[in-house]
């Protein structure tokens, strides 16, 4: 049984025995639960040393509470989705050179201009056109905010994704999540701050791009598996109530450790962390029962589809919006396997693109619908993004290289503006022209609209004061609502 | 044309105007001279615009001046920014500024190209005048940004001051069992107020030494014997013991890889192996464990492979020396960048930013794009660094048989040299004996190589054809097979055929390996990705020459023989598609023995940094004569020449028939060289493991890329140390100066060398360094909370033979270690984070320590060291791109935690969880913190669960009846110490409720241990 509270938390109505017994198990009820690790970057005071005082936490008003990130692996093409390009229908075939300036790519077998093999239409009030690879979403379009001018600094995946999860092309540095936790906290005491699902496809880069890089392990991303046991050592491996007698064992010996050489930051945090882990295993369970959804609600996800990948993002999409209610502040969901590629249509681009089309098309929309009605939308962020867009020529004859230099992706939610389209490209579809943006400018508009100032969210690392955004980052205030 | 070819030419332009320029400063002054439209057309059409869409970041209100470039006056645009002047008055297409606005050469403003009728007017006003009305120069509000001055900065900060000498201060009723370490320490406590926490009881202090020293719970009998033992140096030897325990080298061993990033693969995309790495942990471990003096073990780091007297492996008597340098390469490397100068730049980078933190404690690489921003460290100095390793190379090399082969190369060569000689001169005989007229083959058109073909725009970039010193091209020998000079025409050789041996007069120069070490093997790690970074293969059998930059699109190299080719460009090597598959070729099998081109189109590469590597096939040669660029395709084909040689050959076979008997002696001596040659290779060490290695190539200047960016190259930076230190540039050019790099580092009058070493040791110790920040003593570093002893113990470090065990040893027979963790309300009001050392804060196990500490209570730890890494175990939520094949055992076959293997993408969830950095950079100080990933795996992780149950069958075998004894046992075990009264009842009550000698019980009740926080916090 739970309810929603305005704010979106999760709060239990009422207590099963399992749930009573696991809040008091270790015997430490006594504890203040505010030391936890999610709440604050210095649960611990050994960790204090590293965590400077500074301007932190909420700077402005923010807009919206917590993010859901769509990550399109691989890179969706944009002329192909959001941004369609009647030159290129009109050179169909024709060597690009002629045109432009081809800059180099990854796989460097530059084929011919290739018009998109999709039809576009215009939807909604907004008339904001989106292919047919995306029938359901375009039922959405009045919320949807393109930027058609993104742009990246990499053409390669791993220097990509780390650039668009973390903002610098290399390993090792904090992703967005963490960041945003770091800011911020967490709204939620039984569940992590930043979760990653993995529908079955871990970005190139691997799990560092979940990472936190140089901030304290509390801002990991957890990756959660959106079907079977979600995350790892979550389910104890004898019964619960074994566990709770070894754990009472374990609570009072820590007791008497606290008599013996009293109080102790340190001791005291960590026995609190275990309320947390206790708490944990309460709640993804509970979390993850899909099942207790009704059945109009599985049904708009997509959970009963005849295509496997589409279930799965349903799944995927239904679990995040449980997260986000329950206070969880930053989610990203990862694509399922359609089996040939990933959004990297090198080649089949007709095939790959509309696997990956079916897999996320009905779940997105679901889940933006679901939110709305919920009226959750406004306070979630719903970001949807590759690490780059594709080609206007082909690669080969029918598959598209890899494109940094302008592509689309959207937000939707959260504080931005409806129905609207930012930035354009050239008349190819090619390069952004008019108010390009950067992936730093992305990450500075999400934080902002959490509310926090992209330059004074710092962490001092290594002879600097890091932020998420380098030394760059522009706030899109044009989209802003 | 490439953007690369566009800059080239660009700057060439731009070199060419740099008179115009001048000039052009000159006419600024001469504003009047303005036509009184141009100026109108000025203020009406071109000033709104500069201020509409550029002053945000090129005017002197910018909040940060981007490019160095300012629009908001005249002279501003023409001193320029970064890449140069942004305009020539009356030259519009040479204007940068227009190039800019024109989405040519920059694409300004970022936000989108303007209209076409601004670019128009622009274009117009440039081509007039670019009139600008005479005013003053604008100027910010608030203050200029202040200059960098590096002297200033430098005698502003504390750790660029000499070490300064002190005596320990006296404490207030000082008893003398205070070492000069507490005195520092209390006398700050004194003048606080504070008391010191009492002394730790003896069992606290043996676990507490047991995990700092060797990261392991001492045994039961260990601490009993420590305790019981009476004597006044009970401490002294114990520790000792644990100094001299070869535990001791793997616990601080993984705290030096944190500092080097250690991993055993790239990362990036498909986490590709980084062959033999190691290598370098044993290294490390055997190095710690032999207590090498601080200096030698950073000299080896630094320039192993230059020491004139390398190190050697007291046992297998091996270079330990040359693998310290592995270092350099244990980074994230990437495959198929398309952008590869960058990745070179990146890679360097990673490499001066580990190598300055670690040996400096230094940010250098915060100077890449602008001189640092608070330390005395230019840009000119970061550059500067980046020589060095652009004159360096990577190589995989077998260092076991490396020195005793060395030994072997040198006794060749003087065998080599006196048959060559003793056959020369018997030749020269024999000549004048046949009274033979004409010129020698080698100096005829008997054995003519083929030439280039004419009337092609090719040109030699390397010749290994010539007969004189001055015209042939230099190259490195990888190994001993190529040896150490170029065959000359001419020369006497032995050659090798089909099993055959025999010495023979080389028809033709080239740089050729010597079938002498043909048998030479490699022994082939385990490769779980087999994308190897090792590219040509035959690591100690190959060469390379030196670098060049790249002019032409085509190169052929003109070659006999069997093997691979590598073209490195930019020192990219890690080769697996889809790009940059050009660079490398195998040279196809050639029945016989023709000498051919091999082509390679380096199209994409122009303008590079480009050097060559061979590599010869299994047991055979590979011949390089010369190297060519050209425009065009060669046009040569394999143009066949043996039976040139074999007219030569017939010279000699005639010469020979014709002296008769008096070719006895030459047939003699030939015979006699290959016997000795014969019995020289029995000594050759055949097989060798390999690892990665430095080693110098040719000795280059590193230049400054404006503003970071590796495609807009400045000036050129001769190689020298840091400035702030010791700016004496490198003495010799032609190396890659890394050995004078080295010392100039461990010189004892730099100041950070030994203050950083000895702050690393004590923040391991203590739990907080003395500078807290240990990889940062610059400005944005934390102060020294007690600078006079960082000083201290650095000078006595330096005076006492470097030895980092003394250092330990000294630290911790002190009373400051030796604090209990007791704190008093007072201390705790007063000194909350314990600065100044009041007590001695608990401290949280690594998740290295925790889990090695779980295999040792249970009784499970396999001890066996060194050798290649355990499998990483792979769990369900382990996903992505590279993802081993298969997964190491759950168990880690119970090694200790530094033996298990780290992927770059696949690092342990259990030792995240805990803490364990991601190797990217530097970490000399983990975060520690609290989460509840850490609970989830110690109450569930089936591993943890089955130390818990192996525990628990050990010690109802060890006490099958005895209860009391048995849970004085587990606390022994576990914490180093006998129950309480209290706690041997909540125990015995649990037994007693759940089966008093059940395993089950049992595992329960050390498995409530293990989560009990004394298990890994350790007062």
């Amino acid at each position: 049984m739970t309810t929603q509270h305005h704010c979106g938390r999760f709060q239990p109505l009422a207590q099963s025995r399992r749930e009573m017994l696991a809040k008091s198990f270790s015997g430490m009820g006594m504890l203040a639960l505010g030391a936890m690790s999610g709440r604050s970057a210095a649960a611990s005071d050994l960790s204090r040393p590293i965590r400077l005082d500074g301007p932190h936490g909420i700077h402005f008003p923010p807009k919206c509470k917590s993010v859901i990130f769509l990550y399109m692996d691989g890179g969706p093409s944009q002329v192909d989705t959001f941004d369609p390009k009647p030159a290129l229908d009109k050179y169909n075939g024709q060597d690009p050179s002629q045109f432009f300036e081809v800059a180099p790519t990854q796989f460097n077998n530059i084929g011919k201009v290739l018009a998109s093999p999709w039809k576009f239409d215009r939807h909604g009030e907004s008339g904001l056109p989106i292919s047919s690879l995306l029938p359901h979403l375009a039922t959405c379009a009045d919320e949807l905010c393109f930027v058609r001018s993104m742009t990246s600094e990499f053409s390669e995946h791993t220097f990509a994704n780390y650039f668009l999860h973390t903002g610098s092309g290399l390993q090792g540095r904090p992703s967005m999540g963490a960041w945003i936790n770091y800011g911020l906290g967490s709204e939620c005491d039984n569940l992590p701050g930043f979760v990653a699902i993995n529908g079955g496809l871990i970005p190139p880069g691997g799990l560092d791009c979940f990472g936190n890089g140089f901030l304290p392990a509390s801002f990991q991303g957890s990756v959660f598996k959106p079907k079977g046991t979600a995350v790892a050592n979550i389910t104890p491996t004898e019964a619960i109530e074994n566990q709770q007698r070894k754990m009472k064992l374990t609570g009072a010996l820590d007791q008497l450790l606290l008599d013996r050489i009293g109080p102790s930051d340190a001791i005291e945090s960590a026995i609190a962390n275990y309320e947390l882990a206790a708490q944990m295993q309460v709640a993804v369970p509970e979390l993850m029962r899909l099942e207790d959804e009704p059945e109009y609600i599985r049904r708009l996800y997509g959970m009963d589809s005849e295509y496997e990948p589409t279930r799965i993002y349903a799944a995927e999409c239904l679990t995040a919006r449980r997260l986000v209610e329950r206070g969880v502040r930053f989610v990203e969901i990862t694509c399922p396997s359609v089996g040939a590629d990933r959004w990297d249509q090198h080649g089949n681009l007709k095939e790959g693109h509309e696997n990956n089309s079916r897999a996320v098309d009905q779940p997105v929309a679901a889940l933006l619908k679901d939110l709305r009605q919920r009226g959750m939308l406004d306070e979630t962020l719903v970001v949807w993004a590759g690490e780059f867009g594709r080609t206007p020529f082909a690669q080969g004859a029918n598959g598209r290289d890899h494109n940094p230099f302008g592509f689309t992706i959207w937000m939707a939610g959260g504080g931005v503006k409806k129905g609207i389209a930012y930035g354009e490209t050239d008349e190819w579809g090619y390069k952004a022209i008019e108010n390009r943006t950067e992936i730093h400018d992305l990450h500075a508009t999400m934080l902002h609209l959490l509310g926090v100032d992209h330059t004074q969210s710092t962490y001092r690392f290594g002879g600097r004061d890091m932020r998420l955004t380098d030394v760059k980052g522009h706030v899109m205030h044009d989209i802003i609502a | 044309m490439t953007p690369y070819q566009n800059r080239v030419v660009c700057l060439i332009l731009l070199t060419a105007l740099w008179p115009a320029v001048v000039r052009n400063e000159a006419l600024a002054n001469e504003t009047e001279s303005f036509d009184a439209d141009d100026l109108v057309f000025f203020e009406t059409k071109i000033r709104p615009v500069l201020a509409e869409h550029c002053y945000q970041c090129h005017s002197a209100t910018s909040k940060s001046v981007k490019a160095g470039l300012r629009v908001d006056s005249r002279k501003s645009l023409l001193d320029g920014g970064d890449s140069g002047p942004a305009i020539v008055p009356g030259d519009p297409d040479d204007s940068m500024l227009l190039a800019a606005i024109r989405y040519e050469e920059y694409e300004m403003p970022p936000k989108g190209k303007l209209p076409d009728s601004v670019i128009a007017d622009f274009a117009r006003w440039l081509d007039r005048s670019a009139a600008w009305p005479a005013e003053d120069e604008p100027t910010a509000n608030e203050d200029p940004v202040k200059a960098f001055d590096l002297e200033q900065r430098k005698a502003s900060h504390w750790a660029w001051q000499p070490l300064s000498a002190s005596e320990p201060p006296t404490v207030e009723n000082q008893d003398s069992s205070l070492s000069d370490i507490d005195r520092y320490i209390f006398a700050e406590l004194n003048s606080a107020g504070l008391p010191p926490a009492p002394p730790v009881g003896r069992s606290s202090l043996a676990r507490r030494l047991s995990f700092d020293l060797v990261g392991l719970p001492p045994s039961p009998q260990d601490v009993a014997e420590f305790v019981n033992d009476a004597s006044e140096d009970a401490t002294e030897r114990y520790v000792d013991r644990l100094l001299q325990s070869p535990q001791f080298g793997e616990r601080w061993g993984r705290h030096w890889l944190d500092l080097v990033r250690y991993a055993e693969s790239r990362g990036h995309e498909f986490d590709p192996d980084t062959p033999h790495a190691f290598q370098y942990r044993d290294y490390v471990i055997r190095a710690l464990n032999a207590d090498v003096p601080y200096d030698q073990f950073v000299k080896e780091h630094i320039a192993g492979d230059l020491l004139p007297d390398p190190r050697l492996n007291t046992d297998a008597g091996f270079n330990e020396s040359v693998l310290g340098t592995g270092f350099w390469f244990l980074g994230e490397w990437v495959h198929s960048p398309v952008d590869i100068r960058k990745d070179e730049a990146d890679r360097f980078d990673n490499m001066i930013d580990c190598m300055s933190k670690t040996f400096l404690g230094l940010t250098v690489s915060c100077a890449r794009c602008h001189d640092h921003k608070f330390d005395a460290i230019s840009t000119e100095d970061y550059y500067s660094l980046t020589g060095f390793l652009q004159s360096s190379h990577y190589c995989e090399v077998p260092f076991e048989s490396l020195e005793r082969n060395r030994q072997v190369a040198k006794s060749l060569e003087s065998i080599d040299l006196e048959y060559q000689a003793a056959l020369d001169a018997e030749l020269r005989r024999l000549i004048e004996l046949d009274s033979t007229t004409g010129s020698l083959p080698w100096q005829s058109d008997l054995a003519r190589i083929p030439e280039l073909p004419e009337g092609q725009n090719a040109r030699v970039v390397f010749d290994y054809t010539a007969s004189d010193d001055a015209s042939v091209s230099p190259f490195y020998s990888d190994g001993f097979a190529y040896g150490t000079r170029v065959t000359r025409p001419g020369q006497w050789v032995i050659n090798s055929n089909e099993g055959r041996t025999s010495a023979e007069i080389a028809w033709f120069g080239s740089a050729r390996n010597d079938p002498f070490w043909n048998a030479i093997e490699t022994v082939e790690d385990r490769s779980v990705n087999g994308r190897r970074t090792s590219i040509p293969p035959g690591a100690g059998r190959g060469m390379r020459t030196p670098t060049f930059e790249l002019q032409d699109r085509f190169v052929s190299l003109q070659i006999r023989g069997q093997g691979h080719v590598f073209a490195c460009v930019d020192s990219h090597r890690l080769v697996v598609g889809p790009l940059h598959g050009e660079t490398q070729k195998k040279v196809p099998e050639k029945t016989d023995d023709s000498i051919h081109w091999v082509h390679l189109n380096l199209g994409r590469y122009l303008g590079h940094r480009v050097h060559f590597e061979l590599a010869p096939a299994d047991k055979s040669c590979l011949e390089l004569l010369r190297v060519v660029q050209s425009s065009e395709p060669l046009l040569a084909r394999d143009a066949k020449v043996a039976k040139d040689f074999q007219a030569a050959e017939r010279w000699l076979a005639e010469l020979l028939e014709r002296v008769g008997e008096d070719a006895r002696p030459l047939k003699e001596l030939q015979l006699e060289w290959i016997e000795r040659r014969q019995s020289l290779v029995e000594q050759i060490q055949v097989r060798s493991r390999l690892a990665m290695a430095m080693m110098d190539g040719v000795g280059e200047e590193g230049r400054v890329f404006i503003r970071g960016n590796a495609s807009a190259p400045g000036q050129v930076v001769p190689k020298h140390f840091l400035t702030a230190i010791d700016p004496t540039p490198v003495a010799s050019a032609a190396t890659s100066g890394r050995l004078e790099l080295a010392n100039q580092i461990t010189d004892p009058s730099n100041p950070l060398y030994a203050r950083v070493i000895v702050n690393r040791v004590w923040h391991h110790l203590l739990g907080r360094g003395i500078v807290p920040t240990v990889d940062d003593f610059g400005v944005l570093g934390q102060r020294p909370s007690h600078p006079a002893l960082l000083d201290h113990l650095a000078i006595w470090f330096l005076g006492d033979g470097q030895s980092i065990k003394r250092l330990i040893r000294r630290v911790v027979l002190s009373r400051t270690y030796q604090m209990s963790s007791e704190t008093s309300p007072l201390a705790r009001e007063l000194d909350p984070s314990n600065v100044l050392h009041h007590h001695r804060e608990p401290k949280r196990l690594e998740g290295e320590i925790v889990r090695d500490a779980l295999l040792s209570v249970s009784g499970e730890l396999n001890s066996t060291m060194y050798g290649e890494s355990v499998p990483v175990f792979l769990t369900n939520f382990m996903d992505g791109r590279g993802r081993p094949g298969a997964s190491g055992p759950p168990d880690g076959d119970r090694r200790r935690s530094i033996y298990i293997e780290v992927r770059r993408n696949f690092v342990s969830p259990f030792m995240l969880a805990f803490d364990t950095p991601v190797p990217f950079s530097t970490m000399g100080r983990r975060t520690v913190s609290n989460v509840p990933a850490q609970a989830l795996i110690l109450m569930n992780d089936p591993f943890v669960i089955e130390r818990a149950k192996a525990w628990a069958e050990h010690l109802i075998q060890a006490s099958p009846n005895d209860m009391n004894d048995r849970i004085e046992r587990l606390y022994q075990t576990a914490y180093s110490r006998s129950p309480t009264v209290n706690e041997a009842n909540v125990i015995t009550e649990y037994a007693q409720s759940n089966g008093l000698h059940s395993v089950q019980a049992w595992g329960d009740i050390t498995h409530s241990i293990i989560n009990s926080k004394e298990f890994i916090y350790i007062p």
